[in-house]
């Protein structure tokens, strides 16, 4: 399944690499990828071992506050 | 919720978290310079600046550690390494500082970065999270992604359209700026296409879905806006191959200093100006600003590559029908024979005495219509109305309400020359001047002369004859946009010089309406390929081009085009998909406004990155001199961090 979360408050392009790989280390992700531009972080994970308000949580623990998104 | 989960929310929430400490390690900065000032304690002063390094150092600790454990080396690292090193040689104000200025800039910096991203957020919160459904006279609230195609949704009025579909019953006036960003309402009533995201204003109107969720125009302009906003413009791309060896170029430099001087407080100051933030963040934050607020004029720039391409277009090269004029044939002349009328107790028209007179469509619309002209219309109505022509639909829409028309008992079509009709044993001819006179119809030298005339304007003449006697003639054209002259004037004040018209068209309406809209190199009779040829010849000669069409028969020029620019795209997926630039509604001016915004954004990008280099150059030089120490390189660079973002912004109120 895909999720997701937006965060509009990404500053500095360096912070993209520590989210990404937080999320790529999780058990249950595939894949994520965090676009600064925008604030999107997209990300596929296998629901059942992972949920999105997990991932959100993980995401916030890197110092920046998210939101599950509809697209 | 009791004070201690208040409290532990708070903890958890970054964005309170950052604020609490914040704070925090500010006040106890503040105490600890009053205890310094009232009692000159330098005792009370250094603790009080070492707690305060702490505070706001445990987040920056927090993250340095979490971007360790992933292997990465981030710039919390290096303040974190900075601060230690000020704390172990005692410079602790300088230490308290650098994590103070550190937090408040990140702090800061997202603020108005989320400012910044606000544009797109309002686009996303236009589409309305549920739609109500009509099921057998049943009403069901369902969420709007799930509509199907082909159910009935119902609209209230002062809601928002939840799906895309077309107007099944009601009428309305409906704000469609979150798509075409036209702030004028649209009437719309049974049959008319309504798009997600806009605002039904004023009628109860029950819509046919054809589109949901992530399918509707409005997810897919937020989808094109974000993709552009992720692409790396050429700038960036440069930058960010720049940036990946300055951190580790300052950690080197950092060493080597001191490895030369022994002088621990230099290198810790450089390691301080270690982040490049000004210079990653140039680029980046001046697309994201450039590409939303175009966005929220319903122009569509699809990326950084094109906005920086944009900026630099010198010639525009534009399609006619349906850029310059409207695309669609309307009636704007009539020519007709005067009867004079001779004395009322004859009360007959005198055909010999028949004058031709010349009147405008447009000065009908509010005045009586003559009787010469409600026979003209009638009978070439009559013929028309069994027709298929494209000019048949434009005259039938000029014929009075209250006229009705009936069928003709035989109909031919002269195929490219004319029609004939039959009605209630009157002969109908409709066609060209040439198609009347072959059949032996008598014009005149004086309605001749008035053919001429406006078939130099660029107008087809329909002729109608009754019964072998002309009635008169219909003029129609494709009328120019009213501001399309304007647009014009516009592009050459914005400095593109050379403007060029390529049109398959290759009569003298061409000419005529380049010379209404002062364009003066015409290309007219161009099949698709040409057109394409003729956009590599420009480029030849040194332009970059911009080429402006409808997206669907200019094609091929548009991607050959240095910048192509597609116009009304609302609803038409190709556009979107082949243009460099869409505009969504039909608003020429809009192309001037495109064009201006990429410029903008380019010099716009550039000030960025000129204010980071210099930043960057002037804090090694300071630090080198021995002038810029810990806190006041972490405050400069903050400073320039927060300028850079600050001038990116301003392309939100261009």
């Amino acid at each position: 399944m895909k999720t997701i979360l937006r965060s509009h408050e990404l500053s500095c392009p360096s912070c993209v690499n520590n989210i990404e790989s937080s999320l790529n280390q999780a058990e249950g992700v595939t894949e994520a990828t965090v676009h600064f531009a925008t604030g999107r972080i997209e990300i596929t994970h296998d629901a059942d071992t992972i949920a999105a308000d997990e991932l959100q949580e993980m995401v916030q623990k890197t110092g920046y506050e998210t939101t599950i998104s509809k697209f | 919720m009791n004070q201690l989960e208040k409290m532990t929310h708070n903890i958890r929430n970054p964005t309170s978290r950052k604020k609490l400490l914040l704070i925090l390690s500010g006040s106890l900065i503040c105490i600890g310079w009053a205890a310094e000032v009232i009692w000159d304690s330098a005792l009370l002063f250094n603790t009080f600046m070492i707690v305060s390094t702490l505070v706001a150092g445990l987040e920056i600790v927090r993250r340095a550690w979490q971007g360790l454990r992933n292997r990465h080396t981030n710039i919390e690292l290096l303040v974190t390494i900075a601060a230690t090193g000020g704390i172990v040689i005692g410079v602790y104000w300088e230490a308290a500082a650098v994590t103070f200025l550190f937090l408040l800039g990140g702090w800061l910096e997202a603020r108005t970065m989320s400012n910044t991203r606000n544009t797109l957020r309002e686009l996303i919160n236009m589409a309305p999270d549920t739609a109500t459904v009509l099921e057998d006279g049943n009403r069901r609230e369902i969420p709007a992604r799930e509509v199907e195609k082909g159910m009935l949704v119902l609209v209230k009025p002062g809601a928002k359209i939840p799906v895309d579909g077309v107007v099944k019953s009601g009428t309305t006036s409906v704000d469609e700026s979150a798509i075409t960003g036209e702030p004028i309402p649209a009437e719309k009533q049974s049959g008319a296409e309504v798009f997600a995201g806009t605002i039904n204003k004023n009628g109860s109107i029950q819509v046919r879905a054809a589109k949901a969720g992530g399918d509707t125009t409005l997810a897919k302009i937020i989808q094109r806006v974000e993709e552009a906003q992720e692409e790396k413009a050429p700038t960036q791309r440069f930058i960010e191959r720049f940036a990946r060896w300055y951190t580790p170029g300052i950690v080197g430099l950092s060493i080597i200093s001191y490895l030369w001087t022994w002088d621990l407080e230099l290198a810790l100051t450089l390691l301080v100006i270690g982040c490049p933030g000004a210079l990653v963040i140039s680029t980046p934050i001046s697309v994201i600003s450039g590409i939303g607020n175009a966005a929220k004029k319903g122009i569509l720039i699809k990326g950084g590559d094109y906005l920086e391409n944009a900026g630099k277009v010198s010639a525009v090269a534009l399609d006619k029908t349906g850029t310059l004029t409207q695309g669609k044939p309307k009636v704007t002349e009539y020519i007709y024979l005067q009867r004079e009328k001779v004395k009322a107790d004859i009360g007959k028209s005198n055909p010999k005495k028949d004058e031709v007179s010349v009147v405008s469509a447009t000065d009908l619309e509010n005045g009586n219509i003559p009787d010469e002209l409600v026979d003209l219309l009638y009978w070439a109505g009559i013929a028309e109305s069994a027709s298929e022509h494209p000019l048949a639909e434009a005259i039938l829409s000029e014929t009075p309400k209250s006229l009705h028309l009936p069928e003709p008992n035989y109909f031919t079509s002269h195929t490219g020359l004319g029609i004939e009709a039959l009605h209630e044993g009157k002969q109908i001819l409709v066609g060209s001047a040439k198609f009347l006179t072959h059949q032996g119809i008598f014009i005149g030298d004086s309605f001749t002369g008035q053919l001429d005339k406006l078939a130099s304007n660029g107008h087809t003449t329909v002729l109608v004859a009754r019964n072998n006697r002309l009635v008169g003639g219909i003029a129609i054209s494709d009328p120019i946009r009213p501001e399309a002259r304007e647009m014009i004037k516009r592009l050459r004040k914005n400095g593109i010089n050379r403007i060029v018209m390529l049109t398959g068209d290759a009569g003298p309406a061409a000419h005529s309406i380049a010379r209404d809209v002062e364009i003066n190199e015409v290309y007219g009779g161009m099949l698709p390929d040409q057109k394409n040829d003729i956009i590599q010849n420009i480029q030849k000669e040194g332009e970059n081009v911009a080429m402006i069409g409808d997206g669907i028969n200019d094609a091929p020029a548009l991607a050959t085009a240095d910048i192509g620019i597609a116009m009304g795209a609302a609803g038409t997926d190709v556009a979107i998909e082949t243009a460099d630039i869409a505009l969504m509604s039909d608003k020429l001016m809009n192309i001037p406004q495109a064009l201006k915004i990429s410029k903008l954004t380019l010099r716009n990008i550039h000030q960025n990155v000129v204010i980071a280099l210099v930043t960057v150059a002037a804090l090694l030089a300071g630090v080198f001199m021995g002038s810029v120490h810990m806190a006041a390189g972490m405050l400069i660079h903050e400073l320039s961090v927060m300028a850079v973002i600050l001038n990116g912004m301003r392309l939100r109120w261009v």
